[in-house]
């Protein structure tokens, strides 16, 4: 039996991307020379969207993995707060409501995202932190909560959410909208704020703290309600982030549906990536990111397969590696 | 000869249901609700009561699964959702009539089901949840892209009916009927797996899956085959329910949706995880609630039924925890089940004894 | 051929070697007893036989067939049974039916000529461990003693050729204590093999034959309870060095 372990994934991994090469080249020297150019241009694009959207998926995952570390808490609502942040931004960009100044508008989302974020910690997740199975069930009822409060309150259609800065800039060839690229730098400028909170602040001591050993943490004198709850803030901040600069760049659109996609898509992440592991959730990210894009560019209509794909690979680790890459916190035998 | 069996048959009858108070309970229960179109209901509550059914067919079927089992099912409308647009895609592409595209589709997710239940089978809690969440929105992509074949998110509509000799108005007494014999036939056979010594072994893998494993219990033999049987009845709900004139004889993604999927976690939450019967009642009144109490009586626009169900029992829920998160709640000791253990009991009892004043062979 | 075999016998969690290097055999129809300070790695082991727990290295081998690394259920059809350290009955369900569960397992369910139904079957099991009145209570209200019977019961269920215990005295009074000396010796004439780890050393000392010390994961000795009692090391590990 040849041992799962991440040498020999690894190994397999490098094995079966140089397998792909070769047969893509191979595939590439066969294909007609008018239809050559347009495959490169896919391949350009399948690259460098693929590295755009796992920024912005890392931001969303990050935020799942966050409080799962910390607090030990599957939040099923992830994604509501995904679908939040988009709204509350439509809110504040569209003349039929409040319309201010687009950066101002984002920040508004965000912040306030993130109060409803720690709000719902406090009133229905830290009641029922201790019993797994009724924070599965209650969080969905959140998820679900949110969905309808945003039929009754918009109506069950489409909104449209305006892209930040108008045009697009052409890399390698391959057209990029501004949306996209600021999308990126936006996220890499977070990563670095969050990495820089979360390894030099107390607060982000605790945060670790309690991510290895919650007893301990308390012990210690960590005041883990707070603390969760403020984890929670920033979880639904990010996801909230993510929310905008994703559906800004992408679909450009809202609907009261839109929380289930980034949640079983950050759940992928995440299990590839491996709970409770920040680095994971990085280049989980990223994967799903680049599958996603090859998706969507090679299959015809690939859009629709949406998630799908994603999901795919989840259930495919939960059978073949349940730890995911680098996985800390897995369900032991005994 | 004809009397032998009709004693034999009451006395059995009698023996099952006339002397176990809730069973008799049950019976004329059931009685009445036979009885009903007598007081000529109006199409509105007929609607309700056959779509109480199917409700209760698959909140039976989750029971089953999550209440006896353990394994968290978060997505079971992919079950259901599967059943409707099986029978729907049968009849629109190959024009098969009610009564065999029904048990094709039936069969087909039956089939499906454990290979569904596989990658269920290995993970655990939230990995579990997440996963049944998933797949119906694998399901639900993929009818999207195979757009073509499946009509995308439009849907099919037209599906046949059941009785489309019948006049109009008997025809929602004819489904009334239908839906209720299909519910009692699901319900017993799901009851009477539940309570076999299979069940026993179900309720021994939720209580201490180590524990039954080392009894030497094969624990993904027993948790596909509960997947299997959930999804065959969740299917059969679907399916039927495609047809149904009282759902408009249409299928769309809605059948598939996570708002299905919590709604029986809604029911069988109400009812009593893991009793059976429970879901079944809480069925009934949550249909009747939703459809006429708060419309007829409060007056409250549609879209904030289902908020005002799922903020209720987030509210239960937050009471009593445990109770959630027991599953099995303290009902499985039931008056009822004890009963049919101590009968069982005596019986052996008296076996037992006879066997042993008479010389038997040394092992 | 002897009944279990346990070969180089390895086990790590993390950086902590709990078994190292573990050879001993099991005969068939034996008590072997099983001792050594907490932490020794005695629970460990029997995860290990009964499929629990994958060991780093080494072989396990019941009546000649390399067993190791089996799924848990496999082995117990097998024919190896275990108790747990702390009992875990099925609360949710009542006394019978907890042993009708180990009768829906392969070997469990085998037929038998003079008894009928799976229900005759744990009924007369239940009388064997003395817990036949309970049959019907829920085993989530019954007391320590009582569980623990039950547990042997579940084992026995299964028609095992090789029991493992697992401190069955622990928390017993001593007329329980008593009581359970005799249905070992019973089981033990019905030619059940037997392995017991146990703390409480009067006990064992009067069941077993042969007795292994662990400590530390090792094998430190192998003997007669006589010869251990009075082995050095062996009062070391236990009493600590005299000065």
């Amino acid at each position: 039996m040849i041992p799962r372990t991440r040498k020999t994934l690894a190994l397999t991994a490098i094995a079966a991307i140089v397998v792909i090469a070769a047969v893509a080249i191979w595939w590439y020297n066969t294909i007609p020379t008018a239809e050559r150019g347009l495959t490169l241009l896919k391949t350009k694009s399948i690259i460098i969207f693929g590295i755009v959207s796992g920024g912005t998926f890392a931001l969303l995952a990050l935020g799942f993995t966050l409080i799962y570390g910390v607090a030990g808490v599957v939040n099923m609502a992830h994604g509501s707060f995904f679908m939040l942040g988009a709204y509350i931004f439509y809110v504040f960009t569209s003349p039929k409501y409040l319309e201010v100044n687009i950066f101002l508008a984002f920040f508004i989302a965000i912040i306030l995202t993130g109060v409803i974020g720690a709000t719902v910690y406090r009133l229905t997740i830290h009641p029922v932190i201790e019993e797994l199975t009724s924070l599965l069930v209650i969080t969905v009822g959140v998820a679900l909560v949110f969905e309808r409060l945003m039929i009754i309150e918009f109506g069950p259609f489409h909104y449209p959410i305006p892209g930040f800065v108008g045009g697009y800039e052409t890399i390698l060839g391959v057209k990029v909208t501004y949306t996209r690229l600021l999308a990126f730098s936006v996220s890499l400028v977070l990563f670095a704020a969050l990495w820089m909170f979360i390894s030099k602040s107390k607060m982000g001591r605790a945060m670790r703290a309690a991510a290895q050993d919650l007893e301990a943490a308390k012990l210690m004198g960590v005041n883990t309600g707070r603390l969760f709850m403020l984890t929670m803030a920033l979880s639904s901040i990010l996801a909230a982030t993510a929310g905008i600069l994703i559906t800004a760049s992408t679909s450009g659109i809202a609907m009261p549906f839109m929380w289930l996609r980034p949640l079983v898509l950050s759940f992928a992440i995440v299990i590839l990536g491996g709970l409770g592991s920040i680095k994971g959730t990085f280049i989980g990210s990223f994967i799903i990111g680049f599958v996603d894009n090859i998706v969507v560019f090679l299959i015809p209509e690939g859009s629709y397969l949406g998630g799908a794909a994603a999901m795919a690979i989840m259930v495919a680790v939960l059978l073949v590696r349940p730890k995911g890459l680098f996985g800390k916190r897995i369900e032991l035998e005994e | 000869m004809a009397t032998t069996y009709l004693r034999r048959a009451y006395s059995s009858f009698a023996v099952h249901i006339l002397d176990i108070p809730p069973r008799l309970l049950a019976f004329l229960m059931f009685l009445l609700v036979l009885s009903l179109p007598v007081t000529k209901p109006t199409e509105h509550i007929l609607l309700l009561l056959i779509q109480a059914s199917i409700m209760a067919i698959f909140a039976c079927s989750w029971d089953l699964l999550v209440g006896r089992t353990g394994q968290i099912s978060l997505g079971h409308a992919l079950f259901f959702g599967l059943g409707a647009y099986i029978t729907a895609l049968l009849w629109f592409h190959y024009d098969l009539p009610v009564w065999v595209t029904i048990p094709i589709s039936v069969l087909i997710v039956t089939g499906l089901a454990p290979l569904i239940g596989f990658p269920c089978l290995r993970v655990k809690g939230p990995y579990l949840a997440l996963v049944s969440m998933a797949l119906p929105i694998i399901v639900v992509s993929l009818i999207s892209y195979f757009r073509d074949y499946t009509q995308g998110e439009r849907g099919i509509a037209g599906l046949p009916g059941f009785f489309p000799s019948l006049p109009y108005g008997q025809r929602f007494v004819a489904e009334y009927f239908l839906t209720l014999f299909l519910l009692l036939v699901s319900s017993v056979i799901l009851y009477r797996i539940a309570n076999s010594r299979t069940g026993i072994v179900f309720v021994s893998i939720l209580d201490d899956e180590l524990a039954s494993k080392a009894c030497g219990i094969n624990i993904t033999k027993y948790k596909l085959m509960a997947f299997t049987i959930s999804g065959l009845f969740a299917a059969l709900a679907g399916a039927v329910s495609a047809h149904l004139l009282a759902s408009g004889r249409s299928v769309t993604t809605a059948s598939l949706d996570a708002n299905l999927s919590f709604m029986v976690v809604i029911v069988a939450i109400f009812g009593g995880i893991g009793t059976m019967y429970g879901p079944i009642i809480a069925a009934y009144i949550l249909q009747l609630i939703d459809q006429y109490v708060l419309v007829k009586i409060w007056n409250v626009p549609s879209e904030y039924h289902m908020l005002l169900f799922i903020i209720v029992i987030i509210i239960l829920v937050l009471k009593w925890p445990r109770g959630v998160a027991k599953f099995v709640t303290d009902e499985l000791d039931d008056l009822q089940e004890e009963r049919e253990i101590e009968e069982r009991g005596k019986h052996i009892w008296k076996r037992y004894r006879r066997k042993k004043r008479s010389p038997t062979p040394e092992a | 051929m002897h009944l279990l075999e346990v070969e180089n016998l390895n086990k790590r969690f993390g950086g902590l070697t709990a078994i190292k290097d573990l050879n001993f055999n099991v005969e068939e129809g034996e008590i072997l007893g099983l001792i050594g300070p907490n932490g020794a790695g005695k629970t460990t082991l029997f995860n290990l036989i009964s499929g629990f727990l994958k060991p780093d290295s080494g072989k396990i081998k019941f009546k000649g067939e390399d067993i190791t690394g089996n799924e848990p259920y496999k082995i117990v059809n097998k024919g190896i049974a275990r108790t747990f350290q702390v009992v875990r009955p099925f609360r949710h369900l009542p006394v019978i039916a907890n042993v009708l569960v180990a009768l829906k397992s392969a070997r469990g369910s085998k037929k038998i000529e003079w008894v009928k139904t799976p229900e005759a079957k744990a009924l007369g099991l239940l009388e064997d461990v003395g817990l036949s009145d309970m049959m019907l209570e829920s085993a989530g209200i019954l007391p320590h003693g009582d569980l623990k019977r039950l547990e042997i019961a579940r084992a026995l269920a299964t028609e095992p050729e090789l029991i493992l215990l697992d401190e069955p005295f622990a928390g017993l009074n001593p007329i329980e204590t008593e009581l359970l000396t005799k249905s070992i010796n019973s089981m033990h004439l019905d030619g059940h093999t037997m392995v017991i780890v146990e703390h409480k050393l009067y006990a064992l000392m009067k069941l077993a034959k042969r007795v292994i010390v662990l400590h530390f994961g090792e094998k430190i000795a192998e003997g007669t309870p006589e010869e251990i009692a009075k082995n050095k090391k062996v009062i070391e590990v236990y009493m600590g060095r005299a000065k």
